[in-house]
């Protein structure tokens, strides 16, 4: 297919509270916040609301009071489509997918703008009433819900294996979490945005054990819309767009734990998708500039680090040690934030991760800009990484 | 599907008062697992035609797509591959945070989760010899697995 889409226009609200209480005489709405999102998100990109022929959204999560957002929305904003118009979902894939599927209608030729756009409210849900429906969506419900584990748990245990295979420290994983706040604390869109040490780190209370609070995501609320066109639409608009210039995916055909015994901590999924990703975009992992990780956890970001070919097997921790994956190190990772910092909104997260990297690429990255940064790679996973969804992005001025 | 006769050990049970947090749904064919587990059988599907084991049971073979399975005898050892204690945890399981739950490689060639017991004078550990144990709670079992403190 000689067709490319390029991203052309974003826009977010900064992830935090929003959600309001059942008892507040005043309420958020999803379809007020999504609106808006979109005229912002056109109007970045510079294109007609006539040009859009695809929509593809997240499936907000189930506390979200209007069902079938999506054909509201559509109705609020009186958009007729000729193209497509869907909710996808797929667990922490879900905004991963929503992309991947907005770049198969401009592929497919049902479109030349899509929108791949969403919203999670849930930070008016306790942690563990959350937990009730969030503890359904990892394992078996019947055979690993029952003996009480949660979606963080299985990281916690990549990364107990970790440390016993690689000798790695608990310091280690912390300044993922240092570096990540770092870079949070240059990005408006970030829910938590002050600096921290490796002390506080550390001191914080388990949650998953060896993981503490700041080595786990906080929840939140997030909503994001981005602007896809194919190429020949990108180019007429003479401003600088993001270019999707390679793509790979793979299950690995588990669910969360393989019954055969196998090494969980490889992430098989993150390394496969890679290398299809990077056979499609015709380059090798030290050629990108910088990534945007699905890593919910301090561990998860190592981990990727080392299956999508950055650092070898058991140095991805001491890299990160060493600042390599900082802003100005050699392979920045979640310049944004990422999921521990700027936040982790699950079902619309990757849209966040995309809008950094058109960002970066688009050289409006502000005071987190990566120097002359070309090549971009996003991640989107689902389970313990049983499937990875990896798009590399090119700048395009 | 054929009952074979249970050729295994009998697992240790432990009783547990109350009922089980978030039990585990039976269906035809699982019934037979959790009520044998009850009474101290540890077995899974095993498949006629691979003779693949697989775990948790499952009335299909997940590797060659074969109806012909049988119940057979798991190993009721293994190491432990992995391991979390659990602090932040869902409303149904509050009252029993923390908790520890692992992932067990049976001597057998199945990898499994499960519940950990924690034992007053040993700590958790990677690489540790481990057995399964049944939990029996008022209104069923769980298996969990425990620190192997014989030999």
């Amino acid at each position: 297919m000689s067709r490319r889409v390029a991203i052309i226009g974003t826009s977010a609200i900064p992830i935090g509270r929003h959600q309001t209480n059942d008892s507040s005489h005043i309420q958020t709405l999803e379809n007020e916040i999504m609106t808006r999102l979109v005229s912002e998100a056109v109007l970045d990109a510079g294109i007609d609301k006539k040009d859009i022929q695809s929509l593809i959204f997240t499936l907000p999560r189930p506390y979200t009071r209007q069902k079938y957002l999506h054909t509201f929305l559509i109705g609020q904003l009186r958009l007729s489509c000729r193209g497509s118009v869907m909710e996808v979902m797929g667990n922490g894939m879900t905004a991963a997918l929503a992309f991947d599927k907005a770049c198969d209608e401009i592929l497919l030729g049902r479109a030349n703008v899509a929108l791949a756009l969403g919203i999670n409210m849930e930070s008016a849900v306790s942690a563990s009433e959350h937990m009730m429906s969030s503890m359904r969506t990892t394992g078996d419900v019947d055979f690993h819900t029952s003996a009480g584990f949660t979606p963080i748990a299985w990281y916690a245990m990549d990364a107990m294996r970790y440390m016993y295979e690689y000798g790695a420290t608990r310091e280690q994983l912390g300044c993922v979490a240092v570096k990540n706040r770092f870079h949070a604390s240059l990005n408006p869109l970030a829910q938590y945005r002050k600096t921290i040490t490796l002390d506080d780190v550390v001191r914080q209370r388990p949650i998953v054990e060896p993981l503490g609070l700041f080595d786990v995501p906080p929840r939140g609320d997030g909503a994001a819309c981005l602007v896809l066109a194919s190429e020949d639409v990108a180019r007429g608009l003479g401003r600088p767009y993001a270019v999707v210039r390679g793509r790979g995916f793979y299950h690995d055909g588990t669910h969360q734990i393989s019954d055969i015994p196998n090494d969980m901590i490889a992430f098989e999924a993150a390394r496969e998708a890679a290398f299809t990703a990077y056979k499609d975009a015709g380059v090798i992992a030290a050629n990108i500039d910088l990534a945007e990780l699905y890593a919910p956890c301090t561990i998860v970001e190592i981990l990727v680090s080392e299956a999508i070919g950055f650092f070898s097997r058991g140095t991805g921790a001491l890299a990160a040690l060493n600042g390599e994956t900082r802003l100005g190190g050699r392979i920045p990772i979640s310049t944004s934030g990422g999921l521990t910092s700027r936040g982790h909104p699950a079902y619309v997260t990757s849209l966040y991760n995309y809008i950094e990297l058109a960002d970066q690429l688009r050289g409006r990255a502000g005071e987190r800009q990566v120097k002359n940064a070309r090549l971009g790679l996003a991640t989107g996973e689902l389970g313990n990484y049983n499937a990875a969804l990896i798009h590399i992005l090119e700048a395009m001025r | 599907m054929s009952h074979a006769p249970y050729l295994g050990t009998i697992l240790p049970r432990i009783s547990r008062e109350g009922k089980r947090a978030y039990p585990p749904r039976l269906s035809q064919f699982t019934e037979h697992f959790w009520n044998g587990l009850s009474q101290g059988y540890w077995q899974t599907s095993c498949c006629h035609r691979c003779e693949l084991l697989t775990f948790p049971p499952k009335p299909i073979c997940p590797h060659c797509w074969s109806t012909e399975v049988y119940w057979k005898a798991l190993s009721p050892r293994g190491k432990l591959y992995s391991w979390t204690r659990i602090h932040a945890a869902p409303a149904v399981f509050a009252d029993e945070a923390p908790y520890a739950v692992g992932v067990v490689d049976l001597d057998c060639g199945i990898r499994l989760a499960c519940r950990l017991l924690d034992q007053p004078d040993e700590n958790l550990s990677i690489d540790m010899i481990m057995e399964i144990v049944v939990l029996q709670f008022e209104d069923g079992p769980l298996f969990a697995a425990q620190i192997m403190t014989k030999p």
